[in-house]
């Protein structure tokens, strides 16, 4: 098997504090920075209305990577973020690797010491949950292991921000915890979110917060909240918690 | 199944699985398919398939039974189990009985104890260069272990599974093996999600659900994983999946 990555360790050990959107993205971004050998990271998330917004840049760099893209509508983590898939640039010199975006590639030779760029998704199901953006201010792209550890840290980082979302206790101290790795892949919480997201008329991302949020209510194991679900001894309605 | 009748359908089932992989699959599609022939070849009363995410936990993407005990069992064995010993050395897992199990896997062999239905089960490496990416597991509700050459097909049948998870989308440039993995775990629950939305619109089970989402996507020709993002995301009709019927055959 392989060996986790460090910042795939990294974020599977972070404790619940407490931690809003911001402080969340800003403790993964940093995680990177430290284990991945980039200069610098970003996160921009989906907000729950579409619109796209930085949550944290390690430097004014990572950060002026982003507004770039805002601005001109284009760019690698435009890209990841609408594909739902990682685009990797080894060096933003070479035009073969920028042609889908050549205004924002030309902005950022121009504007920024940055060579390599890096857009991964954060993903859940069909959710788009944002995307975490690395740079390194020399060219190359990353090396196997941490191509794996990157995204071994994305996977888990999509979960921390899912968990975070669908919180059901967001004002308490890591009180709602993570969504951890085995209870947030079961099969039958999907199935469950698929029936409370059709019994509500909601989105997935909701629905998982309807779950938790009864799960948590009534101190139950979210599991077995899907269960009842899936086995029809529960049904959600607009007035029930 | 005799000989000669069972090397007609192992024939069967790789020119299938084959034919399979020469279009445009949906690997989700191929990996159910795959484990309905671990079933119907290697005389399994329940085979399922784990693949590892990466955060190295494995996680379920494809079961021949929908039922939730088979799932349960499964599904444990992210924590242990005989596929988290098959994944982690890279080396097919034989238990021909549950006996055995209990002091190796005390969570697990509860579980299965608790089923009731099996008594030996199996375990079978997908390998990539040494390493595993996941792994396949056979149950049998009577003990003993599985022959060689039954072991040796598992074994076939769980390379395919590895070719297939690889040459997905394989033209698409710089893509590699860990986003291919990830892609296939992400269409999971997004399968997984939708039959939710087609059980709970139709009031069927949860297997009759996917059947229908199967088939809407193999007759269009569509992909199952675009098929049930539109059903999640409202842009299809669970009711526009198409009448109920007999299950298409694999």
């Amino acid at each position: 098997m392989a060996e986790l990555g460090t910042v795939t360790r990294a974020l599977l050990g972070m404790v619940r504090d407490g931690d809003d959107e911001r402080a969340l993205a800003g403790r993964i971004c940093r995680a990177c920075v430290d284990g991945l050998d980039v200069d610098g990271a970003a996160i921009s998330l989906f907000t729950a209305h579409d619109s796209r917004q930085t949550l944290w840049a390690t430097d004014a760099v990572a950060e002026l990577l982003e507004e770039l893209q805002f601005a001109l509508g284009q760019g690698a983590c435009m890209e990841a973020a609408t594909t739902g898939r990682p685009v990797l640039v080894a060096d933003v010199h070479r035009p073969a690797d920028t042609v889908r975006w050549p205004i924002f590639a030309a902005a950022v030779v121009d504007q920024t010491p940055v060579r390599a760029l890096f857009a991964l998704p954060l993903q859940w199901g069909a959710v788009n949950l944002g995307v975490l953006d690395l740079y390194r201010a020399t060219p190359g792209g990353l090396s196997d292991p941490q191509w794996r550890d990157a995204r071994g840290a994305v996977d888990t980082a999509a979960l921390m921000i899912l968990g975070l979302r669908t919180d059901p206790d967001a004002g308490v101290d890591g009180a709602g915890g993570w969504l951890d790795h085995t209870t947030g892949h079961r099969a039958e919480i999907h199935q469950a979110t698929g029936m409370v997201l059709a019994q509500l008329g909601i989105g997935p991302t909701d629905a998982l917060a309807r779950l938790r949020g009864h799960a948590f209510a009534h101190q139950r194991p979210l599991i077995d909240v899907a269960r009842d679900v899936v086995a029809r001894r529960m049904v959600f309605t607009e007035d029930m918690i | 199944m005799s000989g000669p009748a069972r090397e007609h359908r192992v024939g069967q089932a790789f020119v299938a699985l084959a034919d399979t992989l020469v279009d445009d699959y949906d690997i989700i599609d191929l990996l159910d398919q795959l484990v309905g022939h671990c079933v119907d070849l290697l005389d399994a009363d329940a085979a399922g398939l784990l693949l590892a995410d990466g955060g190295g936990q494995l996680r379920l993407v494809a079961a021949s039974s929908e039922d939730a005990q088979t799932t349960e069992l499964l599904q444990l064995q992210a924590d242990e189990g005989p596929c988290l010993e098959s994944y982690r050395t890279v080396g097919q897992v034989r238990v021909p009985d549950l006996a055995e199990m209990s002091a190796r896997w005390p969570v697990f062999a509860a579980a299965v104890q608790r089923a009731g239905a099996f008594r030996s089960v199996h375990a079978i490496p997908l390998r990539l260069r040494g390493q595993a990416i996941g792994a396949l597991n056979l149950f049998h509700g009577v003990p003993g272990a599985l022959p060689e050459a039954d072991l040796a097909l598992g074994q076939a049948l769980a390379d395919v599974a590895t070719i297939g998870i690889l040459s997905e989308r394989a033209v698409r440039r710089g893509e590699v093996l860990t986003e291919q993995l990830q892609t296939a775990l992400n269409s999971r629950v997004v399968v997984e999600q939708a039959k939710g939305v087609i059980a709970q619109r139709l009031g069927l089970p949860m297997d009759a659900a996917f059947d229908r989402l199967r088939r809407f996507a193999r007759a269009r020709n569509l992909r199952l994983a675009e098929v049930a993002r539109r059903v999640v995301a409202g842009e299809l009709e669970p009711a526009g999946l198409g009448s109920r019927g007999s299950r298409s055959p694999q």
